[in-house]
């Protein structure tokens, strides 16, 4: 029912840090804070943690929450093995106890009861009671919780409590400003430059559109499979049909819109 | 017979002396949308409403052809002000289909600049020069087309042989500002004016400094009865107050390119308030349809609010008088871009006379329906399989886990159970429903908008009572800013009992729709409420207007906030309305899924209920 990603590479990945996003973040791992982090979709959250994991020489337990991922699924559980019963750590518990980044991306999306499971981690307890086992876990020195999500999402049958939020220092991501952004595509991509500039130069046009037209800002994460199209070869203009104006609208006037927009940048 | 032969005379020349490709034609309504989507993406204002531009008239040499059948003396030129970009209703300059198109996007790139470098706005010339540089600049794309445009644009103006003087330098000095952008820095005079340069925008916008401020005292005076006015069609008139003859005359901005372009003529409209003939009403409407450009004289009484043309009026400045008494409420100033403090007064407003009623006997079957499906929708329980616990077991997960623990794969799970459950919810929702005088419009011989809106609300309130989630009614109207009347018809902690039936029932249109203020005290409202959502729904028949400056953009963007203010409160607003126009402008102030247009005002009833399932995933 969960995701996990143990990360073991050893190769520090491509981050393009914006200000002093790293530096905070190494500060409150040292004094044991937990991080939450909010920024538009495919802004680059899940790619800093990641670089931060590295730098920081720790493992990474990723879980993707979406609506089904119960406290259970972050706990663990009773499995019945050969006639017997045996205690399995869910990602949660597995990460206190050995220490690490626990990272619940998109954490707005697990039910309601995830939320008050990960209430006596943040704040100067650290502790995880396990109900089912009758333990208590403290997290050690080196465990760090951190959370995201996404604050622009229109469903706002959704949200965090506000109790949650405050127990985590808060850091704000957003895109790139232009020339930052171009680096990334081009770091990423190995695309042209001009390309690269030309695609994140269109990207801030359709930016305008957000709440209006669009539902959502095109995120870098799109800018780079966009641009994983033209590299290898692909039409410009069809390259960014496909990986930018379909997957923001479906409404056939916006989209001829839209391509007005790829076709004066593109040409 | 001699009028017949005229008429044939006239409709042969006319095709002569026709430059047009009928064939290519491309109208603005058929890429309206996507126009406004490009201007938006552009940075262009959010705000501007894409309309059809009047023919303007223009000064050029013409063909004898032309002279002949009296052509070539109007335009259909492209311009913008802060409400609205014009455009000609259709182009079919070009031959091809596709330039005509392109010729359309290019405008709207050209107009989509709110800003221009302030060593330039006073020199149209270089102004659009400047404008096609850097929009070739940022986007390489457009220079092909650009390209394109140009030449084809330059095939159809007259040739450079047949002109003298002064005139054939001007035409030299357009050409090459049109060949090489930002090459020319000054335009020479012609003697009898040059070719309009469609691919430009027109010179020449509105001056604000140029306008009486008395607007508010005229308003008081006179009787206003919005159900009469008569609309003059999309299109928008040039319109500009002129100054009284006496004044200082250097108040007036002349510009000189404006000499080249228009020749604007004087119709006094304005008349005196004791003429009151309809027909003469009419025929000024039919004039201004005419003429490109209205000079109103606001000194005289003006009966403009029986003759409505769409105007573009600057916003004259407001008497700002402090209110006292009721609820005081800001009100947001787009052009100030701040708050102005205790601008509005929400006057609470109960209706004493009424009293209890029944539902209506047209609505009962409906409601008996209605509630039935309500009361299933929330009953509505599924087996959560694979749970850990409860009532029965899952055969299908014992069987897979079975198997996965004799193949010894540790992806066994141990949920054997099925649980049944409700869907758990804690909203409240709050109806906001617009009571102004244009509800008081027939929908047929039986039903008025108000009567449509009064069995939205009854079938409304039935499902919510139904389901027992706490919600409340209320209306609005207002006349100005001081009088904005906020009706309750169920608080959120009345029963929905036949006392609040017959408030329900008594609801009657009134006055005007400052939506802004409106919303506002609705959110304080809703934003008191324990629950953890909120739902604000808006229900309406039109725009955001009143008698004073709200009409147009200040009362869109006032709403705007509004909505804006109330998301930050973490409410959910949404709107659901029967204008047809709608689409227009409710993107801009409820976001493209924070509205819907009922194409049948009919509808409305089943509609709302339907709605609310829908967006609250009931």
């Amino acid at each position: 029912m969960y995701k996990v990603n143990e990360m073991t590479t050893t190769e520090l990945p491509f981050y393009q840090p914006v200000s002093n996003e790293i530096e905070l973040f190494e500060h409150a791992f040292n004094h044991q804070l937990p991080v939450l982090i909010k920024g538009p979709t495919g802004c680059g959250k899940t790619r800093f943690i990641q670089y931060m994991a590295e730098k920081l020489k720790l493992p990474l337990q990723t879980v993707a929450c979406h609506d089904d991922l119960s406290a259970t699924d972050l706990l663990g559980r009773h499995l019945i093995l050969d006639g017997q019963t045996q205690w399995h750590d869910g990602p949660l518990s597995r990460s206190v106890r050995g220490g690490g980044i626990c990272y619940l991306d998109e954490i707005v999306e697990a039910r309601k009861d995830t939320t008050v499971v990960i209430h006596p981690l943040t704040d100067d307890r650290r502790i995880l009671p396990i109900d089912r086992t009758g333990e208590i876990l403290h997290a050690p020195d080196n465990f760090m919780l951190v959370v995201s999500y996404n604050p622009g999402y229109t469903n706002l049958m959704k949200g965090l409590k506000p109790s949650t939020r405050q127990r985590f220092i808060s850091l704000s991501f957003d895109y790139l400003p232009a020339d930052q952004e171009q680096r990334v595509v081009e770091a990423e991509t190995n695309i042209d430059s001009l390309r690269a500039k030309q695609l994140v130069s269109l990207a801030n046009s359709l930016r305008n559109l957000k709440g209006q037209d669009l539902e959502e800002s095109p995120s870098t994460r799109l800018l780079v499979y966009t641009a994983t199209l033209m590299r290898s070869g692909f039409d410009n203009r069809e390259a960014c049909r496909a990986g930018l104006i379909e997957p923001l609208s479906d409404e056939p006037e916006t989209i001829t819109g839209l391509m007005e927009i790829v076709e004066a940048c593109f040409g | 017979m001699e009028e017949a032969v005229g008429k044939i005379w006239h409709r042969l020349v006319s095709q002569w002396a026709y430059q047009g490709y009928p064939e290519a034609t491309v109208e603005l309504d058929s890429i309206k949308s996507s126009l406004a989507v490009f201007l938006r993406a552009l940075g262009g204002d959010g705000a501007l409403k894409i309309l059809a531009a009047d023919k303007q008239a223009v000064k050029q040499r013409r063909s004898l052809l032309q002279r002949l059948a009296g052509t070539g003396t109007h335009a259909e030129l492209a311009w913008s002000d802060q409400q609205s970009l014009l455009l000609p209703a259709k182009l079919d300059g070009f031959d091809s289909a596709w330039l005509n198109k392109t010729h359309y996007y290019w405008l709207v790139a050209l107009a989509s600049f709110s800003q221009d470098s302030p060593e330039y706005t006073n020199n149209w010339f270089v102004q659009m020069q400047q404008r096609c540089l850097s929009l070739i600049q940022q986007y390489p794309g457009l220079e092909k087309k650009y390209q394109a445009l140009v030449s084809a644009h330059i095939a159809n103006r007259p040739l450079i042989e047949n002109l003298k003087g002064a005139d054939a330098v001007a035409e030299k000095a357009i050409r090459q500002a049109l060949l090489s952008p930002g090459s020319i820095d000054h335009m020479p005079d012609a003697e009898k004016g040059i070719a309009p340069v469609l691919l430009w925008l027109r010179p020449g916008q509105l001056h604000a400094a140029a306008v009486n401020t008395n607007s508010e005292a005229d308003d008081g005076e006179q009787d206003h009865k919005p159900g009469k006015i008569k609309k003059a069609d999309q299109r928008r008139h040039r319109a500009e107050y002129q100054q009284d003859q006496e004044q200082e005359p250097s108040l007036i901005s002349i510009r000189h390119e404006t000499d080249i372009f228009s020749l604007s003529e004087m119709l006094k409209i304005a008349r005196p308030p004791e003429d009151d003939d309809d027909d003469d009403l009419d025929n000024a409407a039919d004039m201004a349809d005419d003429l490109e450009y209205l000079t109103l004289n606001k000194d005289q009484k003006s009966r403009a609010s029986r003759v409505r043309f769409d105007l573009d009026l600057p916003a004259s400045a407001n008497g700002e008088c402090e209110l006292q008494g009721g609820k005081l409420l800001p009100e947001w100033h787009y052009q100030k871009q701040q708050y102005q403090k205790d601008f509005c007064r929400i006057v609470p407003v109960v209706n004493v006379d009424a009293g209890p009623a029944d539902l209506p006997a047209h609505l009962k079957k409906t409601a008996a329906r209605l509630r039935h499906q309500f009361e299933n929708l929330i009953n509505q329980q599924c087996w959560q399989r694979r749970q850990e616990d409860g009532a029965e077991l899952d055969m299908e997960a014992v069987v897979d886990d079975f198997a996965l623990r004799k193949l010894s794969s540790h992806d066994a799970e141990g949920k054997f159970y099925q649980q049944l459950r409700r869907k758990h919810r804690d909203m409240a929702s709050l109806v906001l429903a617009d009571l102004s005088l244009s509800t008081e419009a027939g929908l047929d011989d039986h039903q008025q908008v108000i009567d449509v809106i009064r069995d939205s609300l009854f079938l409304f309130a039935e499902c919510l009572q139904q389901i027992a989630e706490p919600f409340a009614i209320y209306g609005f109207s207002s006349r100005k800013r001081e009088y904005v009347r906020f009706h309750t018809i169920k608080g959120f902690g009345d029963n929905y009992n036949d006392q609040v039936k017959g408030q329900l029932q008594a609801i009657k249109p009134g006055f005007y729709t400052r939506m802004g203020a409106a919303i506002r005290e609705a959110s304080d409202v809703l934003k008191a409420r324990p629950n953890k959502q909120k739902l604000l729904l808006i229900l309406s028949d039109g725009k955001p207007n009143d008698l004073d400056q709200y009409e147009g953009r200040y009362g869109i963007e006032d709403t705007r906030k509004a909505i804006k203010d109330a998301r930050q409160l973490g409410l959910t607003p949404f709107c659901l309305t029967i204008d047809q126009q709608g689409a227009d402008y409710l993107p801009y102030l409820f976001g493209r899924n924070g509205f819907k247009v009922v194409q049948n005002a009919d509808q409305l009833p089943l509609a709302l209920p339907e709605l609310y399932s829908q967006i609250t995933g009931l």
